[in-house]
Order: structure tokens, then sequence, then C-alpha cells
């Protein structure tokens, strides 16, 4: 199936990356230095307006580096987005997405296979929707739809998953099966990077970049993980919990970062 | 009624409509999906300049229309790829660009005539070779396209809803959108190319059935439209516009239906096939023509019909092209128009462009007759713009061409009497004596009022005889009745052009120095323009004269002896400030 890389080998680099939108005066992230290897989970905390998205889309290529280095192994990174922005007017199914995760890998000629159609569907059963291959997307849930999404990057069939805050309003099954489904996809030999706003899952994972607009910190969560790194990740934005020393962040999520680049 | 089937324009027209209909299917849900409607629409409206262009070089209108509509797609992607410019701005600078663009070409460069509009409205009843292949390249154009990269356009326009960047895509959209306009204009290609796929996307949820249901739909939709354009005796085009946006409205009520009443659905599905049957029920059958030994024979405007009809008298029977106040120069034929030319032995034509369109209408209908152009034998001639003192007498511009309203000259319409008279005898021997009778009986007519005309005018000193009007289609008047035309507030014969703030200016000074009393707005063009300029200089533009086409039928200018006429008195009395009137008989 995939090309398998070796753990230990970079799937993505960067060395004091910058990126700035075209006509913007400042960058949006700058002095980003980390590294995803294959095989590794790496967790990407940060506020809302913090550079999550903007990172995603360095890696992505579609926003060029105004300074530093960013380097990519093997294969074009598969980028999950956040199922809220997707077109639930569509007219297409569970198959038709999923399907349409391995347009990006064909030559502009070619129309997808049979055997890219029973890759899709195996990506669909692992996901948990072989029931829902002919559903119309627009009339699956929310974590259905994420789930759907997963799916197509499956198909992609990328070393390197971009998850942008996979877990975000979705219904606690769908949550399971999918944490289970990015150990499984790391166990496999992928790297993958999820932007999230739960400290808690944060610490679950084996690596932890904490990004406002420049780099605060990157490392094993156990050790990055501080009271004084997550205040200066959120800023003020940050409550204590009553009774418990673990904090809340607010908002828990957000859908409007795209539009506000533009 | 014969069977519209068995005329080769009408088979000519359902194929290019099924072809359309194929382009509709594969292209149409792309437009509604990604959003491209308003650009659809834009690409063909914007073919303007590349007509005008077409026109007064002399190549095919069809690569004009194709060449703009493809500067136009490139100059949006470009906009576009710039993230700072929406889609729609995008297009609707460029499309603004596009029309003005058009209206100075065909103001101050070409001072074009009417072929531009004739194109921006398409007809199905004249539909030939140029038009099928058109419409069958972008019909396979699509179909390729749509096997090779519909996974990929499906797949761009669901991670990215402002992605319009496919540039193929806008090209085919192009491409669709000329060749709709070559058959049904471009005011009513969106019809044919979004309103099918918009009205399936209330019911089909899946991309292949999408496009199949649509290409079925828009098929119907254009093959019940000729068929009710037949038998209503309307243009096809607005006939299939109409018709879609009348179905789209009962899928839309009827989804409503089903959503807020599951129960009420079979009822509302019923009701729905009840209204299809009655829109088709209600083109009734007009009947034939009774059918008698009199020969047909097709007049294109209003004037030749009246010179005909009064030629022929009861001898033959005059199908007359132009209605009454509509202008020659914006035609749509209806399919009796075309059936009528199929069923005549000859079609008489006022020429000089002014009813070029004649020529392609008698060739499409599959029709032997003979075209007998009245403007070929004049004794008068004048040249567009000639004795004419233009407020900014331009250096010396010669169009060469001949000023198309020859009739304003009754010696020209006594000529052409003759000329009907000569061609009427020679397709109808039998008929030869009653013929001469009535063309003698014209004659003396014509002279008659003439005479009067002169006499009328001759109330008003010469160095009085001073008018403005609407656009140079008198000269042929003034010029055999001493009259001084000090200008036009269009400045050209054609109706195309528009006056610059400086033509404006120019004429309302020359108006205020040479004292000119009356502006003198046309039965068949918008008379706001010479009304402001009438109430800037203190003018009056009460009196209408009768220029590109006649009164109604039944009225006293329904006859060109009429209207001219009645002209001859509207410019006395307006010469004058309404002191001097005369009587005419005509």
């Amino acid at each position: 199936m995939h090309d398998r890389v070796l753990s230990g080998e970079p799937l993505v680099r960067s060395n004091r990356l910058a990126a700035r939108y075209p006509g913007a005066s400042v960058p949006a992230i700058s002095s980003i230095t980390f590294a995803v290897e294959a095989g590794q989970r790496v967790a990407l905390l940060g506020p809302n307006g913090g550079g999550k998205s903007t990172l995603f889309r360095a890696i992505t290529g579609e926003l060029a580096p105004s300074s530093g280095e960013l380097e990519l192994g093997v294969g074009h990174p598969a980028l999950v987005p956040q199922s809220e922005r997707s077109r639930l007017d569509y007219p297409v199914s569970a198959l038709d997405v999923a399907l349409m995760g391995s347009v990006s890998r064909l030559p502009w000629w070619r129309r997808p296979s049979r055997a890219d159609r029973a890759l899709a569907r195996e990506s669909l059963r692992r996901v948990g929707l072989e029931d829902e291959t002919n559903t119309t997307f627009g009339e699956l849930s929310g974590g259905q739809r994420q789930r759907v999404l997963v799916a197509r990057a499956l198909v992609q069939d990328s070393p390197l998953l971009l998850l942008d805050e996979p877990f975000a309003g979705i219904d606690a099954p769908s949550a399971e099966l999918l944490a289970a489904l990015f150990d499984q996809l790391a166990a496999e030999g992928r790297g993958l990077l999820m932007a999230t706003h739960d400290i808690e899952q944060a610490r679950s994972w084996d690596l932890v970049l904490c990004c406002n607009r420049v780099q605060i910190a990157f490392g094993d969560p156990a050790q990055v993980l501080t009271r004084e790194v997550i205040e200066r990740t959120y800023g003020s934005s940050l409550v204590p919990l009553p009774g418990d020393e673990s904090l809340a962040i607010t908002p828990p999520h957000h859908h409007d970062h795209f539009e506000a680049d533009r | 009624m014969f069977d519209p089937f068995a005329l080769p324009f009408f088979q000519r027209g359902i194929v290019e409509i099924l072809l359309l209909a194929s382009v509709s299917g594969l292209l149409g849900v792309w437009i509604v999906l990604r959003g491209l409607a308003f650009y659809a629409h834009a690409v063909g409206t914007a073919a303007v300049p590349g007509l005008v262009l077409a026109d007064g070089l002399g190549f095919s209108a069809i690569f004009g229309a194709f060449g703009a509509a493809l500067v136009m797609a490139a100059l949006i992607a470009l906009l576009l790829r710039r993230r700072s410019v929406g889609g729609d701005s995008a297009t609707a600078i460029v499309l603004a660009g596009a029309l003005a663009l058009g209206v100075i070409l065909a103001s101050d460069v070409f001072g074009s005539q009417g072929s531009v509009d004739r194109l921006l409205f398409g007809s199905l009843l004249a539909i030939g070779t140029p038009e099928l292949v058109l419409a069958a390249v972008a019909a396979l154009a699509a179909a390729a396209a749509t096997a090779i990269l519909g996974p990929r356009w499906l797949a761009a326009g669901f991670t990215d809803r402002n992605g319009n960047s496919d540039s193929l895509l806008i090209a085919l959209i192009a491409l669709a959108a000329v060749a709709a306009l070559a058959a049904v204009g471009a005011l009513l290609a969106t019809a044919i190319l979004v309103v099918p796929a918009a009205t399936t996307r209330l019911i089909i949820k899946r991309l292949p059935a999408w496009q199949l249901t649509t290409a079925a739909l828009a098929a119907a939709e254009g093959v019940i439209g000729m068929i009710l354009a037949y038998q209503l005796n309307v243009p096809p085009g607005a006939a299939i516009a109409v018709l879609a946006g009348i179905v789209f409205a009962l899928v839309a009520v009827a989804v409503l239906i089903h959503q807020r009443r599951p129960r009420l659905a079979p009822l509302a599905l019923t009701l729905l096939g009840l209204s299809a049957l009655a829109v088709a029920g209600c083109g009734s059958d007009d009947g034939g023509e009774a059918s008698s030994s009199k020969i047909t024979v097709a007049a294109t405007t209003t004037q030749v019909g009246d010179l005909v009809r009064e030629v022929g008298g009861d001898a033959v029977t005059v199908k007359q092209i132009l209605t009454p106040n509509s202008e020659a120069h914006d035609y749509e034929p209806r399919p009796n128009d075309v059936g009528a030319v199929a069923a005549s032995k000859i079609v008489f034509a006022s020429g000089l462009g002014l009813d070029a369109w004649s020529t392609k209408l008698v060739k499409e209908s599959g029709s032997e007759a003979e075209v007998v152009d009245l403007s070929s034998g004049l004794p008068v001639s004048h040249a567009t713009g000639e004795g004419e003192a233009h407020a900014d007498e331009k250096e010396g511009e010669e169009h060469g061409e001949t000023d198309p309203h020859w009739w304003h000259d009754l010696t020209n319409l006594e000529a052409a009497t003759t000329e009907v008279e000569t061609a009427l005898i020679a397709a109808d021997p039998a008929a030869k004596d009653q013929i001469t009778a009535n063309a003698d009986a014209y004659r003396a007519k014509i002279k008659k009022v003439d005479e009067q005309i002169r006499a009328c005018l001759n109330k008003v000193p010469a160095n009085e005889r001073l008018i403005v009007t609407d656009h140079d289609a008198f000269v042929y008047f003034t010029e055999r009745y001493g009259v001084t035309s000090k200008g036009a507030v269009f400045p050209s014969t054609s109706t195309q052009g528009q006056a610059s703030a400086g033509e404006v200016a120019a004429l309302e000074k020359l108006i205020r120095e040479e004292k000119v009393k009356a502006i003198f707005p046309e039965s068949s063009l918008n008379p706001a323009l010479a009304e402001r300029i009438a109430s800037d200089t203190g003018a009056s533009s009460d009196y209408t004269l009768y220029g590109d086409t006649l009164g109604a039928a039944d009225s006293p200018e329904g006859t060109v002896l009429g209207a001219e006429a009645a002209n001859a008195k509207a410019m006395v009395a307006g010469m004058t400030g309404g002191k001097e009137r005369c009587t005419i008989e005509s």
C-alpha cells in the first residue's frame, strides 16, 4: 500500500520557519522549529489565531515560508480539515468523498480505478462506516462526517497526516474510534500532527508543539507542558477549574480563522 | 397547420437544442455547484465587443463572440488569482469593461449597424451549420472534460468553496455560453445552461444522476418549448426560458410541500403533472390558412409590407415579418415568420443592411423564394450622414454606406412600386391586369401626397425649416423638401450608438444658436435623451416622427403615405411652435 517509512526518519522538519499572508505586515507564525518522524503523534497546541492552521497551510504548500526552512519527507501530506468547514449541500456519498483522496495522487488524465474504489471502501471500514458508504455526506452526523474525512486522508495514503481539531464537537463513540485509529496509524509508521485545544489529550501523545504566533515550546509533553508554558501559549484566556489542578481553556474550539486570514 | 417536424429549420432547431441540453447536463451542474451562474451569464453578454469587431472588420460573428468570451474568461481567472477580489466582483468588473468597450467600438469606431443586436438575440429558428458545429464541439468538449476531470472538479469544489480556479472549466463554460448565445441569445442563455441544473438539484442528490436528469430535463424543456413556440407563435428562446422558469417554480413548491407535509406529496405531484399538461394544452391549434390560388409573398419591414399590399391588392397574400413599432435593427423571428418565408414565392426586402437578417431567414427556412431587394434600383440615394450639419463635423467621415431609409423620398417609393409590380407579375402572370391597375393607382396617390407635403412645408420659410431628430433616418425626407437637419440625438443611422457628453453639449449649443424650435423623438425609440435635450434648450419634443417603422396597422400612420404625411405635419407644427398646421389627404 503506502511507502512505509522507517521510524526515525523525519516526515516534516522546520527550522526557524516564518510564514506571512500576502499583504500582511507581520508574519502569522515565526520561529517554528520542530520535526515529526514516522510513527510519531505530535499535538499542536495554541489559541485561536495562534497560527495552527497557518502552519498546516505552510506544510501543505498553500503558503510559502517567508523565512526559515521547511523540509518535507516522502509523499504529499494529507490534511483532514475541520468537518464543520465541509459543504453539507454537496451531491456526494461517503464513498465519493473518500474517493476524492485518490485524486491528489493520480496524474491529471487518470480517473480513480477499481483498486482505488476498493481502497476507499476499506478506508471507510477502518473508520467504522462500512454501512454508510452510500449515504449522502450531508446526512451523516458530525462525528461520522469527521470519520469520512479521515477515511479520505487514508485513501490519499500519505505518510504524514495533518489533523485540524478532529475531536471538536463530535460524539463520544466517534471520538473513541478515532483515538484508537490514530494510535493504530502511528503504529503503522505514519506521522500525525494534530491541532487541538485538549491539553489532557496532548499529554498522552508522543510530542507537543506549543505555538502562539511564535513557538513557545516543543518536546515531550511530560517536560514541556508546565503551567508557565501553557499560560504563555494561551495568554490570559486560561481559567482554573474549581477543585482541580488542571486548566480549562475558553473557548473550546473555533471555526473562524480561515476566513479571518483572508 | 403543417407538421413542424417536417420543416428543415425546425429540425435544425431541435438538433441544436438537444446538443445544448447535453452541454447543460454536463456543465450546468458544475456551474451551479461552483457558484458560476453569474459568470456563465456574463461571459455570453460580454461577447458584445467581439461581435462589434467581427461586424466592423467582417469576420465570423461566432469567432468574434468566442474570442471575446475567452479574453473575458482569462481576465477573470487572472483577477481571481488575487484573493482580495471575489469571484462575482471580478466577473462584474470585467463584464462592465467589456460592455463599455462594445459601446465605444459601436458608436465611435465602426458606427455599426444592427448585427450586434441580432446576435445578442440569437434564434433557434435560424440555426445554420456553424451554430450546429459549435454546439457539437461544446457538447463533445464538455463530455470529454467531464469524463476525465470530473472527479478532480468535484474534489476541488468540496475542499475550497471559493475555488473557481479550474481554468479549463472556466474556458468550457465560455464555449458553452457562446454556443447558447448563437441559439437563444445572450440574455436567455442562462435559461438553458443554469436553470435545468438548478431545478434537478432540488431532487437529485448524487452527481452522475444529477447530470443525466439535468440533460433530460433540458432536452424536454427545449423540445416542448420549441413546439409551444410553434403553436403559440412566440420566439422559441423566450418560450423555453419561461417553461424552464415555470418548471423550476413547480418543483420548488412540490419539494417544499414534501418537506413540510410528506403526506401531501402525491397531491403535489398530481398538481405538478396537471399544470404541465395545462401548459402543453394551452398551445391550441390556430387552424390552417385557407388555401387558394393566390400566391403568397413575404415582406420584411412594415414599409415594404404596406407597399406590397398596395400593389398586390386581392391578388396576393402578404406575410409581413416585422410588426409596427418594432425596431428593424433588433429582431428575433417567430416560428410563423419562418413558416411564412418558407411558404412564400417572393421575399421583398428593404435592403441596405436594415433587414440583413432576411437573407439568412430565407436560407435557413429551406425556402426557395426569390429575394427582391427593393433598394437595388433606386433613383435617389444618400450616403449615411449626408446633408447633415453635424454638431461636431467629424473629419470628412466617409462611410461610403448608403442610408437605408430610402422610402422617405417618395420618388424612391414610386420606383419601388414599379419593381414590386414587375416581380409580382412575373410570379403570377394571370393577375397582370389587376396588379398593373393597383400599381397605377398607387403611383398616382404617391404623386398627390408628395405635392401636398411640399405645399405644406412651403408654409414655413426655408431658413426656418430646421429640425433635430432622434437618429439620422430622415435625410431622404429633408433633402427632398428643403428641410435642414441640424443634427441627431443618436450620432449614426443606427440606433446602436450612444451620444457622448461632448456631442450632447455641442448639439444643445447648436440648438440654442440656430434657434431650432423642435426635437423630434421617434416612435420606436426611447425618447428620454431627446426629451432631456429639449427641456435643456427650451425646444419642443412633442411631435413624434415615424422613422424606422410605421404606426399601428389600423391607424392613419399605418401606411407609408400616412406616416410621411404625419411626419410632414409634425415637422411643420414643431418648426412653427404649433402656429402652422396643414392637412394632407393620403
